[in-house]
């Protein structure tokens, strides 16, 4: 299967200030099918902003190639690549209404007046914006701003779109909207999305794919399922979501389960597929993955946080060590200073190899 | 609740500051309708003579025994009038398209010595006037250009690039740098988004370093009064040399109109920059 966008071995150094070198893209290697939406995840730094713009134009790489559709992007430059973006500030020209906001790549390509008017329209409609068009930017809100924005980058139908964190600035509600509708967009449009983010709740939410990044190269690549429930190390576990990461040595293996040991002594179950005992391993798990019941880790609930539907509990193990993260459908009396068992199902325990 | 005796006293001192600012100005445009060709400070009766005679329309004038003298230096007062309107054209739209240039490039691109280029960009701003206008008259000397026109509209170019450039560059600071990349974005050239984004969105600033080039290429009197030849004054230099032969009515008038015309430009100024909204 060929892919719309096939990275291989870019490289990109940055001098910093200090006069030391600092790896921005250390080798990545990235493809991306012509209807998935990618989302390149990591903290700041991480240089998914710097793949991002090497990808658009606006970053040279040192080394590495880039092509789209089979052809070499990296000799052209930003304005003659068929790739647009989303900016973070969404960069609207503030002295041109929203339509001709809208309609500047055609504009500039010299497509007639009516035919970029009717276009216009449509990509305004698309976004939910339609009549507003005589507007400036400054009388819209932050989410019309958006949604302008995102007009304007489909509108000369680009075969990629880039998104530079573009709900980074909009409040909660108004984002949990914006990334269901990104994603509806993106089937509609039927085009490729690669998405920055530095929050790991959108990426789970919208992404077909996950690149998690971290200082310069890709820790690793998988459906949020994957990436979520099997993370390739503690990195992408920690990264991902909340976890409970238990440095265990494996006590004995008993068919289907093994039983482990932490060094203060709290007893975990996890699958015995290719454990031998004496084995030193990560065991990982949710907070959502314990129960709470009669049976399991004993332990005294020191905190107890109330999240609507859930109850987030911190659980201090009886034997000792760090804090045990849990959440609880039924959590109702389980106040500060409960006791209680934390059973799980070995099933649901993802093994790292390292310790 | 706002304190009653610090309010009035607030308004006190405003008014005062006010008054202090702008009386001068009133004074000379009483004095300016003053019929008295003798003594300005003793008000006669009102008249518009003037401003008739300075256009020429009228033959009264301080110079009633000599009525050619008079009627020359008119001549020459709008001759002067002239000159500085021309030079302020010139240096005006010279200036603001090497300010505007100057303060894009120092903004957008890294070169060696940009930090010396961006210094030395301020430096005949805080130059003392008198300093540049005699190294400008030495230099002139030196390298052979005889003192005319052209050396008054390189001298204000000079010094007048560096406002422009100041004024350009503030603006720049606070454009952001997506804009373009956003104009890139979408399939622009480098000229089409010079042309459709940064100069549009520069404009108010470009307009505004105009504006001041101008007003200051008008009323600059120093650095003219070095590099201006004996054929070619300006209106300054002019009114200058009127003043030292004594201080007439018709001086009044001239400097009263010259108000009027920096208020038009000023009215000018904020007109147009409220315009451009964003």
């Amino acid at each position: 299967m060929t892919h719309l966008l096939e990275i291989r071995n870019a490289r990109r150094t940055f001098i910093t200030p200090e006069g030391g070198h600092l790896a921005a893209l250390d080798g990545i290697n990235l493809d991306v099918g012509a209807n998935e939406f990618v989302t390149l995840l990591g903290p700041s730094g991480c240089g998914k902003t710097t793949l991002l713009r090497a990808i658009s134009g606006f970053e040279t790489l040192d080394s590495g190639t880039m092509t789209l559709g089979g052809a070499d992007l990296t000799a052209l430059p930003p304005f003659r690549r068929p790739v647009n973006t989303v900016f973070q500030s969404y960069a609207l020209f503030g002295h041109m209404t929203v339509a001709r906001n809208v309609g500047y790549a055609l504009e500039v390509a010299g497509v007639g007046k009516a035919s970029r008017e009717a276009q216009v329209a449509e990509a305004l409609e698309k976004v939910g914006l339609a009549g507003m068009g005589a507007r400036r930017p400054s009388q819209l809100s932050g989410g019309q701003r958006q949604r302008v924005a995102l007009a304007r980058s489909i509108i000369a139908k680009p075969r990629l779109l880039l998104l530079d964190e573009p709900l980074s600035a909009l409040d909660r509600n108004l984002r949990q909207q914006m990334q269901l509708e990104l994603k509806t967009l993106q089937h509609a449009l039927g085009i490729a999305f690669i998405f920055v983010t530095h929050d790991q709740e959108e990426a789970l939410t919208m992404s077909d794919r996950i690149v998690v990044m971290r200082s310069g190269h890709i820790e690793q690549i998988g459906t949020p399922r994957e990436i979520y429930r099997h993370p390739k190390n503690r990195f992408v576990a920690e990264f991902i979501g909340e976890t409970n990461l238990f440095p265990v040595t494996i006590d004995r293996v008993d068919g289907e389960t093994a039983l482990a040991r932490t060094a203060e002594g709290v007893e975990m179950h996890l699958p015995s597929a290719g454990r031998k005992p004496g084995e030193q391993v990560t065991a990982i798990l949710r907070p959502a993955d314990f129960n709470l019941g009669p049976t399991g880790i004993p332990g005294t609930v020191t905190r107890a946080v109330y999240l609507g539907s859930d109850l987030y509990l911190f659980v201090q193990p009886q034997a000792g060590g760090p804090e045990i993260r849990v959440i609880s459908r039924d959590g109702a009396g389980f106040d500060e200073g409960a006791a209680v068992h934390l059973a799980h199902d070995p099933a649901r325990v993802h093994v790292l190899e390292a310790a | 609740m706002r304190n009653p005796i610090g309010w009035a006293a607030l308004t006190a001192f405003s008014l005062a500051f006010f008054a202090f600012i702008y009386a001068p100005l009133f004074v000379i445009i009483g004095y300016s309708f003053n019929s008295n060709p003798i003594n300005m400070m003793i008000w006669e009766s009102f008249t518009f003579d003037w401003y008739t005679g300075l256009l020429g329309l009228s033959d009264r004038s301080t110079d009633v025994s000599n009525r050619a003298a008079y009627v020359e230096s008119t001549d020459l007062m709008l001759a002067a009038l002239r000159t500085s309107l021309t030079v302020a054209m010139f240096t005006t739209t010279i200036s603001t398209v090497i300010g505007t240039a100057t303060a894009i490039a120092l903004a957008r691109y890294r070169f060696r010595g940009r930090g010396f280029y961006n210094g030395f960009m301020m430096l005949p701003m805080m130059m003392p006037d008198i300093v540049l206008g005699i190294g400008l008259l030495i230099f002139f000397v030196t390298i052979g250009m005889n003192l005319s026109i052209l050396t008054i509209i390189i001298g204000h170019c000079t010094f007048l690039t560096s406002y422009v450039f100041i004024i350009v560059q503030a603006r720049m600071a606070g454009l952001d740098p997506a804009l373009e990349e956003a104009s890139a974005d979408l399939g622009a050239s480098e000229l089409t988004t010079l042309r459709k984004v940064l100069l549009p969105q520069l404009a108010p600033g470009i307009i505004g370093g105009a504006l001041l080039a101008f007003v200051i290429s008008m009323d600059d009197l120093v650095i003219t009064y070095f590099v201006s030849g004996t054929g070619d004054t300006t209106l300054p230099v002019f009114i200058f040399g009127m003043i030292r032969r004594g201080v007439k009515p018709e001086i009044n008038a001239i400097a009263t109109l010259i108000i009027l015309a920096s208020v038009v430009i000023a009215a000018l100024g904020l007109w147009l920059r409220s315009r451009k909204t964003d």
